[in-house]
């Protein structure tokens, strides 16, 4: 959910993009980080972890604590809450440690 | 090698404040941060901050950020943003990734403002999508402009849990109640009555025990709790799509443990701390450490301990001693100001442990004073009875009617003479703590003026619902007006006129149509009890447990067995939940523990970005740098 009219704040956003979620054509802004754009859309789970196939999502906004690791544009591990979004990306939900490409 | 003169690790308040006053020595700084912006975690802090006025009280965080960033501009700091560093090695040099290339820069001299790792629950399921550090959400709601959700629960009522609680109602949340452990709220008063004239259920003496929910959150059981432990049998749940984690943080010194810098665990500063002097010189003399790095405590101090830093780096290589050591002389006095109430304690114990000195508490302060509301005319009505450091009110009144003595930790006093009811204190003060008063507006109302933050604003004339300080409808009120202006800072003051017999009782009021959802509690949920640890290697409390009934008694081992902090965040989340285990185990303290060995890269790091760098790493050295070692 974006927050549509705040009392002290402005947001001032890039322009709107498309962008892949699981291969599902989603929008968000330009520059803001992944993971606000994919909870904008609702999306919460953003990977299920390596041994125990629990789902994960956001958690520290900062780049920390790695909970929110996602596969974009077949690159896994991504860290998404300090990942900047660009047009068309390809943001998929992210199994175990994901796998590299050769 | 690149040389450096001085590096400034972290772009947040502590780090920016040290590099500005290093810059102001004549020092050449080169200040790193890991974002590709500057200011930390100001940058959400969309509240006007106590302290001081000479440092930026009653400015917004989001507004300091700015402000911090343009002197570092001015000054000819050199920027590095989008700059991760990665370690420090042979005490000098900083690692450091940036623009896809591994670098290594040595530096005469290192200030490391690395910043705090927020807490985690351990509770079942608290690994759960919608489970979040509030700081994470603070993160999300105020720079990216997203909700977390709709219907929020806030573990902890210390300053961040309530502060961030207020701002999810400003964004347009639901807070549908504040849990926290103590049997009191932690935080400022004038924080937490914000929350309780907006109907915000604070339960105190409860906690969260487990969430639930298939995939998401949907569900937070909470207990009563006696002396920290949950009472039997006083469980109930309620229904929510997000709960908040705010139950402290913890300093991230990595950098400074592979500085070699000696590092304590003292509970009073958030956990393990890099050891640090009053001049925040570590025990290399050439690293300084400052911010929540140093000890968790409020962005105010760690500006300070950032110009601390900053000026005795830039005095110890010589530049301009005589003025550096009265500057420092002024900054250790605005810190003792800083940390001298009652909410500065914890850190003065912490600071006091740390340089093995005794601590004295007890300090008297003034008892909390009747309000006075004038009898005659609009006049303010100061409803702040806590000594916090604060003093913007203060400055605010152009008729001198509000007074504080020299220390900013004592009460503002209200001279009703000289007071004129004009309202500038109500939008100055950051705890939204001041109100204007006219018992005698005529015709038997009265006519009350609250500081309001929220959208959208009454419009004249309205009717709305007058509120008391408990959040309980008193009865129908009158917009007078609305007052808004630059001077103001977004704040507005909004006027009522209620029947007379509520004139010390409205301070809030809400639109006619409004209600509040009733706090609706649910049988408790049960389940699966066992507790996630480690959430990057899926590690369970019991599998700790029975490693340690094995014999095992340090985190290394364990983390030799089962992998506990050598998943993607490196022990971040795990390492301080896994110390408090091992000791409660082998009933041993937790500084009596070894924390974790640190390796470099601190960060997660593409493997790709060393192999295209510029270190200077040659194979024909090996052997000479093994030999050394041996």
């Amino acid at each position: 959910m974006r927050i549509q009219k705040h009392p002290i704040l402005e947001f001032e956003k890039g322009r709107k993009v498309a962008f892949t979620f699981d291969g599902k054509k989603i929008q968000g802004f330009e520059g803001e980080m992944i993971a606000s754009a994919l909870m904008a859309n609702g999306v919460k789970v953003f990977r299920h972890s390596k041994k125990l196939d629990r789902p994960r999502g956001f958690f520290c906004a900062i780049g920390r604590c790695s909970s929110c690791n996602m596969v974009v544009d077949g690159v896994p591990n991504v860290r998404v809450c300090v990942t900047p979004l660009r047009e068309g990306m390809s943001v998929e939900t992210q199994k175990g440690r994901g796998l590299l490409k050769p | 090698m690149t040389k450096k003169q001085i590096m400034v690790i972290g772009g947040g308040p502590a780090g920016m404040s040290a590099a500005i006053e290093a810059a102001k020595l004549g020092a050449k700084v080169t200040i790193c941060e890991d974002k590709g912006f500057m200011g930390g975690q100001l940058v959400k802090q969309t509240h006007m901050f106590f302290g001081s006025q000479e440092h930026y009280a009653g400015t917004r965080g989001i507004d300091i950020a700015k402000i911090l960033t343009e002197q570092i501009k001015e000054l000819g700091v050199e920027v590095w943003t989008d700059t991760v560093v990665t370690g420090i090695h042979d005490e000098y040099t900083v690692a450091l990734t940036r623009e896809n290339r591994y670098h290594e820069i040595e530096a005469q001299k290192i200030i490391i403002a690395s910043g705090a790792f927020e807490n985690l629950l351990p509770i079942p399921n608290s690994d759960l999508p919608g489970v979040y550090g509030a700081g994470g959400v603070q993160t999300l709601m105020n720079v990216e402009g997203v909700l977390p959700g709709k219907k929020i629960v806030m573990v902890g009522a210390g300053n961040i849990g309530i502060i961030v609680s207020y701002q999810l109602l400003q964004a347009g949340a639901d807070v549908v109640c504040v849990v926290e452990t103590m049997e009191h709220v932690g935080g400022y008063e004038v924080h937490s009555a914000k929350l309780r004239r907006m109907q915000v259920p604070i339960l105190t003496s409860h906690t969260v025990t487990r969430v639930d929910g298939n995939n998401c959150v949907e569900s937070a059981t909470i207990s009563k709790v006696d002396n920290f432990k949950p009472i039997p049998g006083s469980e109930f749940s309620i229904e929510c799509d997000t709960v908040c984690i705010a139950v402290g943080l913890t300093p991230l010194t990595e950098l400074l443990a592979l500085a070699g810098c000696e590092t304590r665990f003292v509970p009073e500063l958030g956990g393990i701390v890099s050891w640090h002097d009053s001049n925040m010189q570590t025990s290399l003399k050439h690293a300084y450490v400052a911010g929540d790095a140093s000890g968790i405590e409020e962005a105010s101090t760690a500006m300070v301990e950032g110009r601390i830093a900053g000026t005795h780096a830039a005095m110890s290589l010589g530049l301009k001693e005589e003025k550096a050591n009265k500057l420092i002389g002024k900054f250790k006095e605005q810190l003792r100001q800083l940390r001298g109430g009652p909410f500065g304690e914890k850190a003065s114990a912490g600071k006091a442990a740390l340089w093995n000195i005794p601590w004295d508490r007890k300090r008297e302060f003034t008892s909390s004073e009747p309000v006075v509301v004038s009898e005659t005319g609009a006049k303010a009505v100061i409803e702040c009875h806590q000594n916090i450091p604060c003093n913007p009110c203060v400055a605010s009144c152009k008729h001198g009617a509000i007074s504080m003595g020299n220390d900013i930790n004592e009460k503002p006093r209200l001279d009703l003479d000289k007071c004129k009811g004009c309202g500038l204190c109500v939008a100055a003060c950051p705890g939204l703590a001041i109100f204007i008063v006219n018992r005698n507006f005529g015709e038997g109302l009265a006519e009350i003026g609250i500081p309001y933050e929220l959208l959208p604003l009454p419009k004249k004339d309205e009717t709305v619902l007058a509120i008391n300080r408990e959040g309980s409808v008193l009865c129908e009120a009158k917009v007078t007006k609305v007052i808004t202006s630059k001077a103001f800072d977004r704040t507005a003051v909004v006027y009522l006129a209620v029947d007379d017999k509520f004139a010390d009782d409205a301070r809030f009021f809400i639109a006619k149509d409004a209600t509040k959802p009733p706090l609706v509690k649910k049988n408790p949920m049960t389940g699966d009890t066992d507790v996630l640890i480690c959430r990057c290697e899926d590690i369970y409390q019991s599998e700790i447990v029975a490693l340690i009934d094995k014999g095992y008694e340090s985190f290394d081992e364990l983390k030799r067995i089962l992998r506990c902090g050598m998943g993607p965040c490196q022990g971040k989340t795990c390492q301080r939940l896994i110390l408090g285990i091992l000791a409660r185990k082998l009933g041993k303290k937790t500084s009596d523990l070894q924390p974790q060995s640190v390796r470099s890269p601190v960060r997660p790091t593409d493997l790709g970005i060393f192999a295209d760098s510029e270190a200077e790493w040659n194979l024909a050295d090996w052997p000479e740098k093994n030999s050394e070692g041996k």
